[in-house]
């Protein structure tokens, strides 16, 4: 073991070191401690035990080919090998940020389902770009995710296990997020990491584990023997349609009984299906990351604020009352754009790609008694056709009236249609 | 009020850790004060594993066996409600009673009945001598609990007076006894196997196929090699089968 001390100072690969300021915490495999580089504080982890040569050569690659998405805290560089170990350095984690275990246990709250969904399409969106560099993640856990709770926004941690696809980096995953076929003694693989994604994203939802039902509640000592069966095995999926021995049970699993039927049934039906015996079973049938942002888009695409309670509800095809008050919300008026439609209510943000930048912003003019568009975009000049013909701009920070018929160009390729048919 | 502001915490299953801690005669003085230093030490530790874990709550027992045996609570506390109050040392050494003692709490009407379930708990032995009473029968009588058989089991042999074939004998295996020869060996040993055994749950692991008991071991015994006066036996570790709980 080798403990580091203040003012230490460690030599990083390349030249140049980092001063050990103090430690800020610890973990199962190392310390991290506060460091200054250069005059700048970053985060130092240090390994209490040396892990191998080949652990060592695959950070340092990670390091050289750099972070796959800004939604990784990645390892930005190495340092040699001394007083007995080695470590990386990282940036620090801002405060704001809470590990998603404290979401779990309710001491963080999402602000909104708007960040809650900010959240759920940057967390895909770091492991789509994860997988399309030929990375598996190997260890996806509730232990990885920081989130701000105020706009979702992520940061992946813990990524030195990232490895090649296909490459063992020793470790297993930890248990209740492992993929079945991990569980029976698998490796790792970017199809394993698709199972662990859908459970993070469906504890994000509906904050309750998707195999925890009654099944499983009545077991009273949960051993290795048990957690083989249960998240291996046997499996069942709460809410699996043919088999209802693992249902949810009231006092215990409050959070997915109350939002389940809630939430919209695109969701559902997309767990469902993902949670499914023939999904557990056949890792290269599950969902790839670009359409859980796909489905994602389209909750966001759902998601308005009620003009009642002000408070957010999901729109859906047959379901146009708001969630918390119960009122029915008007949705008459109606961005197209291709196949989506975006309904528009005061108070409503719109996205229109996928980046976590709402796009547009609904307002209203009250003495006009008319619903706004207000272009949110920092540099990003629309163009709105009127129906009878007129182009008008539509420059950063400006705003368009809501009238049915008038077309707009928000960029090259995304051009929609306000509506009023239903 | 809306559907976010509803939210409640995850069930999490409960670990209860218990410590078994022989207070005979030959550990007064220097020996019980450390225990009772190391444990009060270690209860915030364990708050605050307890409270960043959204897997397992980690509760606390300790039973405490001289001529006779003893509870410091009549159920598992949450660390932070867990007062030490410090035990006295006195008389004989009942491991055999403190043995049926606990294979009667580790039951569902008994200590284990968390209604979100609970995880195997793990159980810490403590001692510096040798039975005075029928061990043999009172360990027989644990060995039969399912609890006890998936419990991680670690003994801290406190000097070379410890039996330390009745401690491997408890836990199942030499390797998870562990032997210290000094004050301040036995009080950092507590610290890592409490804090270890805590964790161990909460944690990715590398095999696929190790108990958590073997798990703990490598762990405390990696951290037993930079601790001055503690050591630790080898030899391969037990396997058990579990199937009925109550
Ligand atoms: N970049 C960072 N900035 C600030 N704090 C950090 C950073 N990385 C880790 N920490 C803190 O340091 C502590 C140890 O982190 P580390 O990732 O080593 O441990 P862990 O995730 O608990 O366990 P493991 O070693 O199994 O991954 C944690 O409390 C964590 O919050
Ligand atoms: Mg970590
Ligand atoms: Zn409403």
């Amino acid at each position: 073991m080798a403990e580091l001390k203040t003012n230490d100072r460690i030599t990083l690969v390349g030249g140049g070191s980092v001063k050990i300021k103090k430690e800020l915490g610890r973990g199962g495999q190392g310390i991290v401690y506060l460091v200054d580089m250069n005059g700048k504080d970053m985060a130092l982890k240090w390994y209490l035990n040396a892990p191998d040569n080949y652990f060592y050569t695959n950070l340092n690659n990670n390091i050289l080919n750099g972070a796959p998405s800004d939604a990784f805290l990645w390892p930005k560089a190495l340092t040699e090998r001394q007083c007995g170990s080695y470590g990386y350095v990282m940036d620090l984690r801002p405060k704001n940020y809470f590990e998603f275990g404290n979401f779990l246990m309710a001491k963080a709250k999402f602000a909104s389902f708007d960040a809650m969904l900010n959240a759920a399409m940057k967390i895909c969106n770091g492991f789509m770009m994860l997988h399309r560099f030929g990375y598996s993640y190997q260890d996806l856990n509730d232990g990885n995710f920081f989130i701000d709770p105020k706009t979702g926004d992520v940061l992946i941690c813990d990524n030195d296990n990232v490895m090649p696809q296909g490459e063992k980096s020793g470790i297993m995953g930890k248990a209740r997020y492992m993929a079945p076929e991990v569980v029976a003694g698998g490796i790792p693989d970017k199809y394993s990491d698709r199972y662990s994604l859908s459970v993070i994203l469906f504890m994000l939802f509906y904050a309750n584990h998707p195999l925890e039902g009654a099944k499983v509640v009545a077991c009273p000592c949960m051993t290795e023997a048990y957690e083989k069966k249960f998240y291996g095995s046997e499996a069942v999926f709460i809410y699996n349609p043919n088999d209802k021995s693992n249902l949810p049970v009231r006092g215990i699993h409050q959070n997915v009984i109350r939002r389940w039927p809630v939430l919209p049934a695109v969701l559902r039906e997309t767990f469902t299906r993902e949670f499914s015996e023939e999904m557990l079973r056949n890792p290269q049938k599950r969902m790839i990351e670009q359409n859980w942002e796909k489905l994602i888009a389209t909750l966001r695409d759902r998601l308005v604020i009620c003009p009642n309670c002000k408070g957010e509800t999901f729109i859906e095809e047959d379901k146009n009352t708001c969630m918390d008050c119960g009122k029915t919300i008007d949705i008459t008026l109606k961005l197209k754009l291709g196949a989506r439609t975006l309904y528009l209510t005061e108070g409503t943000n719109l996205y229109i790609d996928h980046d976590n930048m709402a796009d547009v912003q609904v307002l209203r003019d009250a003495s006009a008694g008319m619903l706004l568009l207000k272009n949110l975009s920092p540099d990003a000049t629309w163009t709105a056709e009127t129906p009878s013909g007129k182009l008008k701009a539509v420059a950063p920070g400006e705003m368009m009236p809501v009238k049915a018929g008038i077309k707009v160009s928000f960029n090259q390729s995304t051009k929609g249609e306000i509506t009023d048919n239903h | 009020m809306s559907l976010l502001d509803e939210t409640v915490e995850i069930p999490r299953r409960t670990m209860t850790l218990f410590f078994v801690i022989d207070t005979s005669g030959s550990m007064a003085g220097s020996k019980i004060g450390a225990v009772n230093d190391a444990v009060v030490n270690v209860l915030p530790m364990l708050e605050e594993i307890s409270a960043e874990n959204p897997d397992a709550e980690i509760k606390v027992a300790a039973l405490e066996f001289s001529t006779t045996c003893n509870w410091l609570y009549s159920e598992p506390k949450p660390a932070n409600e867990f007062v030490w109050q410090d035990v006295q040392a006195s008389a004989l050494t009942s491991l055999g009673a403190a043995c049926k003692e606990l294979a009667s709490k580790l039951s569902r009407s008994g200590f284990m009945k968390a209604a979100s379930g609970s995880f195997a708990p793990a159980i810490i032995l403590l001692s510096d001598g040798a039975p005075t009473d029928d061990f043999e029968s009172g360990l027989a009588t644990l060995k039969q609990n399912n609890w006890f058989k998936a419990a991680i089991k670690v003994a801290i042999a406190i000097g070379d007076d410890a039996d330390k074939d009745v401690l491997t004998q408890f836990t199942g295996t030499n390797e998870a006894v562990f032997t210290v020869h000094n004050i301040d060996a036995l009080k950092q040993i507590i610290r890592v196997v409490a804090v270890t055994s805590s964790q161990i749950g909460s944690k990715s692991s590398t095999a696929g196929d190790t108990t958590k008991q073997e798990q703990v071991i490598a762990e405390v015994k990696s951290a037993v090699d930079n601790i001055g006066g503690a050591e630790v036996a080898s030899a391969p570790a037990s396997t058990a089968s579990y199937d009925d709980w109550d």
